[in-house]
């Protein structure tokens, strides 16, 4: 087996607001290997984008870290200086943003920003940083990237605004990518395009992703293991066939449940009743004890434990404590 | 761009129309000049061949269009107190006024800017609360009264800087900052709260994600971002520097275009008036389209075609 690249361990990160603290993420752990692909699922509101967030700790106040370890490389990041942990963002981990209509700064044309982030973090001069730049430009699938370097962001379509945004994130050769919805603002045809470039990067430059979607078709088609995220708690990780064949958590099972099937079109689509709890407003007991279909009375009451069982899978519910055994 | 620059400098003649207009018609509305140009014991009749010769007896249009016909050649009349041309006169006023100027915006972009930047980097805390409170005061308080202060503390009290006039760079320094304090009050408080927003913006996360410092992330990626409203307070801020070049020029006695037009208003020296007048708002129309062409400099994506 190989060794974990990443190692996120009960990390919790809260924002302390005029109204109280909100606890944001509670208790997250999961890991990342050399070269693989994991998914986070889970509705909006569920602590996806804070855990990304917090593991380059560019949570901005007044949330904060309260608990947990982040493990990159054996090495903490939560107790980085701000100096070493800017030496690790868009070098050693980088990230790709939501919104590729705002995330490039307007008044800097593309390939400065891309021979930005080369020269923070390469000992290389300008000249040598905008052919790099350009290259990367080509790698993503730009057409003509001498003209497009100098081109500012306002000029191109969202699908090639998140192209510019891989081929900075990749500047560096990073080990992990962070995708953070890399594809919800983009058409579906060009939502294709981005996760098959995504992914022929990855292999070819062994980088490990961490993909963040509430898109269950971006799941199936992309990772190699999914984490499902609910009420900032994760409530089952599984590898991705397993989890399609056999979801064992009721939310899970709900979330595919409410996907599209092809096949089935009469049928009305399904949803999971009621909405997402705010981080504040969290139910006594299970989180999702009051969508639940299969609620029980001790679910009311008493908040299960993540249980990992022999096949590598574990999952956050009553329905399936008793039969395996407990992870502490 | 030339066709954007064409189109601008065509739009300056309508309104230079509309401007000797109103010029005209306030000189106009302002009184008969002959009973200050004769003596008192001028008899009426002298009083009426006076105002022939001068052409105050025709129709009000056939006024207008001798003062226009006159305009476009550059002749606004001669000053009763000067016995010169107005424009001349005007004009030779100018490079004090644009020194005034200058200077006062120098020391209005000195102390916003950096003011500007800390507040919004320190948010809500107590130097924050200084900044924001003292630039509400900055605004508040009048050119006039603030210039007195301050030659009463630094060029009476502490006697480091001349009470008035025109002429080494310590003479400047009292002038530009009654002058420059009203702006920079203004500018203060629209670079915090621009740069408090840029700050939130996804492409900030972005750099910050990427790895620059949060210095590099501040003077480089937000600051362009939050000169472009500020650039637009500046343009309008001429108009405003205008109004307290007047009072300022009057206070210092600064033999710039303000006190000129202040002078010649007392003295009814009405040709100076007009020349003042109009040369001023010249001045405004062609800052403000200088403005504009800063923008785009600025902001990449504004583009005038």
């Amino acid at each position: 087996m190989t060794e974990n690249l990443l190692e996120v361990k009960n990390l919790h990160t809260h924002f302390f607001t005029e109204n109280g603290v909100i606890p944001s993420v509670n208790g997250v752990s999961f890991s990342v290997k050399k070269g693989e692909v994991i998914g986070i699922v889970g509705e909006s509101g569920c602590g996806k984008s804070v855990t990304s967030l917090s593991i380059l700790q560019l949570i901005n106040k007044p949330g904060k870290i309260v608990e947990g370890e982040i493990r990159f490389h054996e090495k903490d990041l939560t107790t980085f200086s701000e100096k070493e942990i800017r030496k690790i963002r868009g070098n050693k981990i980088s990230m790709i943003f939501q919104e590729p209509l705002t995330s490039l700064n307007p008044v800097f044309t593309i390939g400065h920003q891309i021979s930005e982030a080369i020269r923070l973090h390469q000992d290389v001069d300008k000249k040598e940083a905008k052919q790099r730049s350009i290259s990367l430009l080509r790698k993503v699938g730009m057409a003509n990237p001498e003209r497009q370097y100098h081109a500012f962001p306002h000029l191109l379509s969202g699908g090639m605004r998140q192209r510019v945004m891989i081929a900075m994130a990749l500047s560096c050769n990073p080990e992990l990518l962070i995708a953070d919805e890399p594809t919800t603002a983009l058409d579906v045809t060009i939502q294709k395009q981005i996760l098959k470039l995504m992914k022929n990067l990855s292999n070819e430059l062994n980088t490990s992703i961490i993909l963040i979607t509430h898109d269950l078709g971006v799941i199936a088609e992309m990772v190699d293991r999914v984490v499902v995220m609910y009420g900032g708690e994760i409530v089952e990780e599984n590898d991705v066939y397993s989890l399609f064949e056999n979801p064992k958590h009721p939310y899970t099972k709900g979330l595919l449940n409410s996907t599209p099937k092809i096949h089935q079109l009469k049928e009305k689509l399904q949803s999971i009743e009621g909405n997402v709890p705010t981080p504040d407003q969290l139910p006594s007991g299970c989180n999702f004890q009051d969508r639940c279909p299969f609620a029980m009375d001790k679910c009311r009451e008493l908040s299960p434990n993540l249980v990992a069982s022999t096949d590598g899978s574990s999952v956050r519910c009553w329905l399936h404590q008793e039969k395996e055994v407990v992870n502490v | 761009m030339k066709k954007y620059l064409v189109k601008r400098l065509l739009q300056i003649i309508p309104v230079l129309f509309i401007i000797s207009f109103v010029v005209f018609v306030l000189v106009y509305m302002a009184g008969d000049p002959v009973a200050l140009m004769l003596p008192e014991d001028a008899s009426e009749s002298d009083r009426e061949a006076m105002r022939a010769a001068l052409g105050l007896t025709d129709p009000f249009y056939i006024q207008y269009f001798r003062f226009v016909g006159d305009l476009v050649q550059g002749n606004f009349g001669t000053s009763f107190r000067y016995n010169q041309a107005a424009l001349p006169l005007v004009l030779e006023r100018l490079p004090a006024t644009f020194e005034l100027a200058a200077a006062s915006m120098v020391v209005a972009t000195l102390m916003a800017v950096p003011l500007g930047i800390y507040s919004a980097r320190k948010q809500n805390s107590l130097v924050d609360l200084f900044i924001t409170g003292g630039s509400v005061l900055g605004k508040a308080m009048p050119n006039f009264w603030l210039g007195i202060l301050l030659i009463l503390l630094f060029a009476v009290n502490i006697q480091v800087f001349p009470v008035s006039g025109r002429g080494t760079i310590v003479h400047m320094i009292l002038p530009a900052i009654t002058l420059g304090t009203g702006i920079a009050a203004e500018m203060t408080r629209l670079i915090r709260s621009n740069m408090l927003e840029i700050l939130n913006q996804d492409y900030i996360r972005t750099a910050r994600s990427k790895g620059v410092s949060s210095n590099i992330l501040v003077y480089k990626h937000a600051f362009r971002n939050s000169l472009i409203p500020v650039v637009t307070i500046m343009g309008l801020q001429v108009s405003h520097l205008v109004s307290g070049a007047l009072i300022t020029e009057s206070v210092f006695s600064w033999p710039g275009i303000g006190l000129l037009l202040v002078q010649a208003v007392n003295g009814r020296d009405m040709a100076v008036v007009q020349a003042a007048v109009f040369v001023i708002a010249l001045l405004v129309i062609v800052v403000n389209l200088i403005t504009d062409l800063i923008y785009r400099l600025l902001d990449p994506r504004i583009n005038y075609s």
